[in-house]
């Protein structure tokens, strides 16, 4: 399995995906530094933030919205265009359990999805934190406790994120579509990401875990069938 | 004779549409097999079907004496393929295209590769993409990918396709060279008679997901017996000459200008002396084997092998 993996990351060449998701920490960490900067210049009242702790689950949202679209790109690449171009037909003839192979595939894109939230999380607070103490933008009220909550919060949103991650797919392989799958993702996005004043989808706590489960779903019945469907187009 | 290839009244059907039906084909150990048949016949959909891409409706599929199932993939490693045309990850280059497949296969043989690409004849383009290949140079590589794991039995889907006629040549050699020294066994397809008459051991001929016959080579050269063409434009009078001077009943009108005489007994010369004398006009005489074609052809027609 761990081959399997290593195969379909040196044949995608995952470092340049790497590569890219590094470019978007620094977009996401420099947005957030000049958005919140800028606010103290035109001295608005109702500023988004006005403590640290506020900013945090943005920062937390920013970064799993980018990498949930990130993983339909990854969904489209690693499993929609291998069927698309029918270069799974080069992969389904080798001796290897077809079910193991796209369970790999679809390990690889939650894979991504999960260390790459994480490691952004990491990343844009560590920047923000150090931003902050130069210029001072919002109080800091940070303390262990709080600091521990988000963190557990974050790694549950991951979690939840990275089945989530896999929606797209059901959409996708119907016609083998990579805007489809892309724009689904969007979808979901916008739907379950976004928030009104400070209220979202997401902070319901059952509507991920349902989400999670839906991708799950997803990915076994992809799994399942691949066994059984003709490959004759 | 141990067959390595067997299907069973194999059936595909397709939204109501019988892709293939009832087709039993046996491909012995160590032979050539020449899977032959106009475009839209089949022979793709067997094929998938061989190599489990497409399931079969009805009928089964023993390789290597044992059955497939949806779930068999172990035997896939006895077997190097192309099915329609030969894919790559275009983006990445032939080596690492080819060292992929070695990985995939589980074969861990260095040489493997260039052996590979030696034996199709490229050479110094390995670091290109394939993308920038041409179709020639691909169906090259796919051979090259197909082989290079020394599979037991190899089956081509129409591997001849956007080659020029040296390189037909090179890779018909190819095959006999594989096939002799190396004991593989190839199902090969396509829908040009000549290849096939050329390079085959068996036959099987499929028309409109049926297959028409499967015979082998030996047997059609011996069916194919000498004829002799006369050309002129008085075909009728040859026929009466044939007929009442000669008393050949065994020929045929092929149309205003062609007569075929199929009877063995006699001579080019006396036919000539015959017709010679009684006055009739030729333009041309000539004797002529039958090809592969001819067969082919009044099988596809629907008929059997004609006189």
């Amino acid at each position: 399995m761990l081959k399997l993996i290593g195969l379909e990351m040196k044949k995608f060449k995952i470092r340049g995906y790497f590569r890219t998701a590094l470019i978007i920490y620094l977009i996401i960490a420099a947005f957030m530094c000049l958005v919140t900067w800028g606010q103290t210049f035109e001295g608005e009242t109702q500023s988004p933030a006005q403590s640290y702790s506020e900013l945090l689950p943005m920062m937390d949202t920013l970064a799993r919205v980018t990498f949930i679209v990130f993983a339909s790109v990854l969904l489209s690449r690693f499993v929609i265009d291998e069927f698309k171009t029918k270069s799974i037909t080069v992969l389904f003839m080798y001796p290897i359990n077809r079910k193991k192979l796209i369970f790999a595939k679809l390990l690889i894109v939650m894979g991504f999805t999960f260390i790459n939230i994480i490691l952004s999380n990491v990343f844009i607070n560590v920047v923000y934190f150090v931003f902050n103490s130069f210029l001072h933008v919002v109080p800091n009220d940070l303390t262990l406790s709080v600091l521990l909550k988000h963190s557990l919060s974050v790694f549950m949103n991951t979690i939840a994120a990275s089945c989530m991650s896999l929606i797209p797919l059901y959409i996708g392989m119907r016609k083998y579509s990579v805007p489809a799958t892309i724009i689904t993702s969007l979808l979901i996005v916008s739907v379950f990401g976004s928030q009104i004043n400070g209220f979202s989808l997401n902070s319901i706590i059952i509507i991920p875990v349902i989400l999670a489960a839906v991708g799950l779903v997803i990915a076994y019945i992809s799994i399942k069938n691949v066994e059984n469907v003709d490959l004759i187009k | 004779m141990t067959y390595i290839l067997r299907t069973n009244h194999l059936t595909k059907t397709i939204q109501g549409k019988e892709l293939v039906s009832n087709v039993s084909l046996n491909i012995r150990k160590g032979e050539i097999y020449g899977f032959l048949g106009p475009n839209g016949a089949g022979k793709t959909t067997i094929m998938k079907m061989i190599s489990n891409l497409v399931k079969p409706t009805q009928g089964e599929i023993e390789l290597f004496g044992e059955k497939l199932t949806n779930t068999s993939f172990q035997v896939l490693g006895r077997m190097g393929l192309i099915i329609e045309y030969p894919i790559f990850y275009d983006k990445l280059t032939a080596r690492e295209n080819l060292e992929l497949h070695c990985e995939y296969m589980g074969y861990h043989d260095k040489n493997a590769i260039d052996e590979a690409l030696n034996l199709v004849n490229l050479k110094g383009i390995e670091g290109k993409a394939v993308k920038d290949f041409s179709l020639g140079m691909k169906q090259r590589l796919g051979i090259a990918r197909a082989i290079s794991t020394k599979p037991e039995l190899l089956i081509l889907d129409e591997p001849i396709n956007g080659l020029d006629p040296l390189g037909i040549k090179e890779l018909r050699d190819l095959f006999k060279m594989l096939c002799k020294e190396f004991g593989i066994t190839i199902f090969i397809s396509s829908h040009i008679l000549g290849e096939i008459e050329l390079i085959a051991d068996t036959i099987g001929v499929i028309n409109h997901g049926k297959l028409i016959k499967e015979v082998s080579m030996d047997e059609i050269t011996d069916q194919n017996m000498e004829y002799i063409e006369v050309m002129s434009n008085d075909c009728k009078r040859i026929a009466y000459v044939l007929e009442h001077h000669l008393s050949i009943n065994n020929f045929k009108v092929i149309d205003e200008q062609f007569i075929r005489i199929y009877d063995t007994q006699i001579s080019q010369s006396e036919i000539t002396k015959a017709l010679v004398l009684n006055d009739v006009n030729i333009e041309s005489i000539q004797t002529k084997r039958s090809s592969l074609e001819d067969y082919f052809l009044s099988l596809l027609n629907g008929g059997g092998i004609h006189a």
